[in-house]
């Protein structure tokens, strides 16, 4: 499968046609597995899709990083089917053009919950739990599939997969405040879960805006309620449920949580799931003159 | 100094003597976890009672003591408005004697990489809510004995039995029992304290074995000799290295508050009405408005050039000003980072780049 991404990566930047491949590339330890930017034809040789492969490398999309800055006028990316959901609610939010990338996918086997758990193979023991509800181990929109794309019934509705969710839900409000508030003491505040994130958008994050100071910079609980709670409503209906944000954070809080329970809720309310239409617009940045008013009283 | 036998199953009550001593103990131990396959083990340095379990001798800790000395937020002091009077009310610094139980040699090895910026020493500017807090803490550190992949404490001249910073040094021996090093005053008191569960004068030999024993099994292994001169060649400041390598850094700053000697923070007034406090925080070098100018300008416009800082301040400023290495190698910077950027990539690289004169360091297809 790599095989054949390879040659055809290869090919298209021999020819000029991308400017550049990103992909994944073996990383310093066998664990992992780390970005690579491929310009030459030769760097494809270098590229690897496995169960190690856990970021999702559109990030590298996002205007906030420095992608608009490389000049690249078409760029190849390397997808797993949630990377190419995150692609394509980019392209829903007007943040990319479908034209300016060229998109690789291959079938998905699953993803490694967390690179320290890697023991060799995928199995569910250390699978992340995000591939165990997915609908798009076949990817939904691609230029270069392996072989023959199967077609794939994607209607179903958008199912909470992470198992904690469960246990949390049921705590009654104290508890569960009293859980965040512990868990969240060891947030220092390194934004580990907006740089990953493909879709944390903003130029300048409201968090870093000083004058006036909307959200408590420094981590005390406060500034860390204020970051994260402000973080899980400005993805609703936009998170595409990559889970990067809870593999990224380098204490083990679970912030996707949040995001996986405003998706069940974007479900219910709106009947939309966020990354499979890149006409369909996420129904909290439009406005239709029939959409629900149940919640003014 | 006295050197002992401790046995590793009374660390519980070698924790209850200290606290009944009015120590406040603190040691790492392991966070709770959640249901699913999505949560990894996390420990973390926190204040212990008698009871509680910790996990002292096993594995680094995700963070490291730097909140004990250097916390992530704390107020400088409280301001009031009063009609025309603003009324000023300092902050105690009466802090707790403290005892920091089960530190890995890196981590205490840390605290003079902090104490270089913060005490007068250096800078001739006391800190006081960091040099206070040191004087009224003792560190008892414990010797690695399964350092991990990510481990390069020997490629920055340090050892997993380094006692550097220690005032008490444990060594876990392969019989199970441990083997204590008196190496301070401050550590001769908690000897006291802990007088009853020592015995004998300990095994130095085994304790030596222990140490070279762990070193062996250190993977990570750069040449740190080239690096200094390397960077002082300011010609290398353009290396096109700095680029390949950092440009895939997303721009968290997960490597800069996992580690131990980082010390970079902000100070910004939290408002409330018309009081309030000035609060110093931790900032990160790692973050694009961190050298961001009032005009607009910024000094470090690209996320590569932030990393080239993060590497220079280790292993260059910090050799320039304070004539050691900012840098420990306990690893966590590597662990933590969401997209393998790696430290001992940049010093392999060096030490390569080092080793090839007149090397052409402008690659003229990397744009």
């Amino acid at each position: 499968m790599i095989e054949q991404i390879r040659e055809k990566a290869r090919e298209l930047l021999e020819s000029g046609e991308l400017d550049v491949v990103i992909g994944y590339a073996e990383g310093s330890d066998p664990t992992r597995t780390t970005p690579i930017f491929c310009r030459k034809p030769e760097d494809t040789d270098k590229l690897v899709l496995d169960g190690r492969c856990v970021n999702t490398l559109p990030a590298y999309l996002n205007k906030r990083h420095e992608y608009p800055k490389k000049g690249w006028k078409k760029t190849g990316i390397i997808g797993k089917g949630c990377d190419i959901r995150a692609i394509t609610q980019l392209i829903a939010e007007n943040q990319l053009k479908r034209d300016e990338v060229y998109i690789f996918g291959a079938e998905c086997e699953g993803v490694v919950a967390h690179p320290e758990k890697w023991d060799g193979s995928l199995h569910e023991g250390n699978c992340a739990s995000k591939c165990s509800a997915c609908d798009v181990k076949i990817p939904l929109d691609t230029d270069f599939y392996p072989g023959e794309k199967p077609e794939v019934d994607r209607s179903g509705p958008y199912m909470v997969s992470a198992p904690a969710l469960a246990t949390l839900v049921k705590m009654d409000d104290e508890d569960r405040f009293a859980f965040w508030r512990d868990d969240f003491d060891r947030c220092f505040k390194c934004y580990a879960c907006r740089e990953v994130c493909p879709h944390c958008s903003c130029n300048i994050c409201i968090t870093d805006r000083t004058m006036p100071s909307w959200v408590d910079q420094a981590a005390h609980t406060k500034g860390v309620f204020g970051w994260h709670l402000t973080r899980a409503m400005h993805l609703v209906g936009r998170c595409t449920g990559c889970g990067e944000c809870t593999r990224a954070c380098p204490v083990n809080i679970q912030v996707d949580l949040f995001n996986q329970k405003m998706k069940e809720v974007i479900q219910e309310s709106f009947d939309y799931k966020s990354g499979y239409s890149m006409e369909v617009k996420p129904p909290l940045i439009t406005y239709n003159t029939d959409d629900q008013e149940t919640y003014i009283r | 100094m006295r050197t002992a036998t401790l046995q590793k199953n009374d660390l519980d009550r070698v924790i209850d003597l200290l606290s009944q001593a009015d120590y406040r103990v603190i040691a790492p131990q392991n966070q709770p976890r959640l249901d699913g396959p999505d949560s990894i083990d996390v420990a973390v340095f926190k204040e212990i009672q008698s009871g509680d379990s910790h996990n002292i001798g096993e594995g680094l800790s995700t963070t490291g003591i730097k909140p004990f000395l250097f916390p992530k937020d704390e107020p400088l002091f409280a301001y009031e408005n009063r009609g025309k009077k603003v009324v000023l009310t300092e902050v105690s610094l009466d802090f707790p004697k403290t005892v920091i139980l089960g530190v890995r040699p890196c981590d205490v090895a840390s605290v003079s990489s902090l104490d270089a910026v913060f005490s007068d020493k250096n800078a001739g500017f006391n800190d006081e809510l960091f040099t206070k807090r040191l004087e009224k803490t003792t560190f008892v550190s414990y010797s690695c004995t399964e350092p991990d992949v990510s481990c390069f404490c020997t490629s920055v001249g340090l050892a997993p039995d380094s006692d550097k910073g220690s005032d008490l040094h444990m060594t876990e021996l392969p019989d199970g029992t441990l083997h204590v090093e008196v190496k301070t005053k401050a550590g001769e008191k908690i000897a006291a304290v802990i007088d009853a569960l020592l015995s004998g004068d300990g095994d130095a030999v085994a304790r030596q074995q222990a140490g070279v024993a762990a070193a062996e099994k250190i993977t990570r292994l750069r040449d740190s000799a080239p690096i200094l001169p390397w960077l002082q060649d300011l010609g290398n400041f353009g290396d096109e290295m700095w680029q390949r390598l950092g440009e895939k850094c997303l721009g968290c700053g997960a490597c800069t508050f996992e580690c131990p000697t980082c010390h970079c923070f902000d100070i910004v007034d939290e408002n409330s009405g018309n009081k309030g406090y000035r609060v110093k925080f931790w900032d990160s070098c790692q973050f694009d408005h961190f050298t961001l100018h009032a005009s607009g300008h910024n000094t470090r416009n690209s996320q590569f050039e932030r990393y080239r800082n993060r590497f220079n301040c280790k292993f260059k400023i910090y050799e320039d000003v304070f004539g050691e290495k900012g840098c420990v190698g306990c690893g966590r910077c590597i662990r933590g980072c969401p997209v393998n950027l790696d430290i001992t990539e940049y010093m392999a690289e060096v030490a390569h780049k080092a080793a090839i004169p007149n090397a052409m360091s402008a690659d003229p297809d990397f744009e």
